[in-house]
């Protein structure tokens, strides 16, 4: 294995960059298939037959903590990267664990939105605007969940690893990923709360 | 301490923040569907093409011209999907 000492280690070898380039052709198709949820909202949110609309249900309050706290994860795993550069483990361990806190707590908050929403009888067959509501800020928390399950995996791996260039090439990878639900959420917070709210 | 928080990925946070406050003007100002909705595009827009340079180093290395290739072809295909599906569903046309 050749070992390119003047990149980022989650780059060093041939193999690390291969992988990080197959990473974005992934999210690339990412891309797609959250356009595929988003096209369907458009076309069904008006479709709320005798249920409530985005308008009676989209409360500002959980959706404002959402956003700023999936920023702020975002923002603590770039850190947490800016760390492994520096070769700081510990302080890219607090920065990952940090990451993977907030993101437990935005999705404690779309649980409670959820539970609300079917207490309020928006649930997932009321209509086909719920329907479609409830599928895409769905996908968007597997995403995250799976998320919190690959994050955790990653950190205990380099705590027991060591940064080595296979450890920081996932934990690279996994911080990618973690990005772009940020992207993605930005998306649904503006399309499809605030635009329901406007 | 300080050399763990570097500039650029502050300064790129703050921002960020600025974006969801201007975007959030659409919901506490009374702005028209037009207005509001050209607010809710450039805030967006800007905020993912903010993550994609500054957090996630998309242009750093030789395979940068791959990975901008595909994410823009991403991206067109997302936009075809979402536009092409509004003309023919939602605009009637």
């Amino acid at each position: 294995m050749k070992i390119d000492h003047s990149l980022p280690l989650e780059y060093s070898t041939e193999e690390n960059r291969l992988k990080i380039l197959g990473f974005w052709i992934f999210l690339g198709a990412e891309i797609m298939l959250f356009a595929t949820l988003f096209a369907s909202y458009f076309t069904l949110v008006d479709r709320t037959g005798s249920g409530p609309s985005g308008a009676d249900i989209f409360e500002i309050t959980p959706v404002l903590i959402e956003t700023i706290v999936l920023l702020t994860s975002s923002f603590t795993i770039g850190l947490g990267v800016h760390a492994m550069r520096i070769g700081n483990k510990k302080a890219m361990l607090s920065f990952f664990a940090i990451t993977l806190l907030l993101g437990a707590g935005f999705l404690g908050v779309e649980i409670y939105e959820f539970v609300h929403y079917a207490h309020i009888g928006a649930g997932i067959q009321t209509s086909a605007f719920t329907a479609i509501l409830l599928t895409t800020l769905g996908t968007h928390g597997a995403h995250v969940t799976l998320g919190l399950l690959w994050g955790t995996a990653i950190i205990l791996q380099v705590k027991k690893r060591g940064l080595t260039p296979e450890t920081a090439n996932k934990s690279f990878i996994f911080s990618l990923y973690w990005h772009f639900l940020d992207v993605v959420w930005i998306f649904i917070f503006s399309f499809v709360y605030l635009k329901g709210m406007m | 301490m300080s050399e763990l928080f570097p500039r650029k990925q502050v300064m790129g946070f703050v921002f960020s923040m600025v974006l969801t406050a201007v975007a959030l003007l659409v919901y506490f100002l009374d702005m028209s569907f037009t207005a509001g909705m050209t607010v809710l595009l450039i805030t967006a827009f800007v905020q993912a093409g903010l993550q994609l340079v500054v957090f996630m180093h998309a242009g750093e290395t030789d395979d940068k011209g791959s990975i901008y290739t595909n994410i823009f072809y991403g991206v067109v295909i997302a936009l075809v999907t979402v536009f092409g599906t509004l003309l023919i569903l939602v605009w009637d046309m």
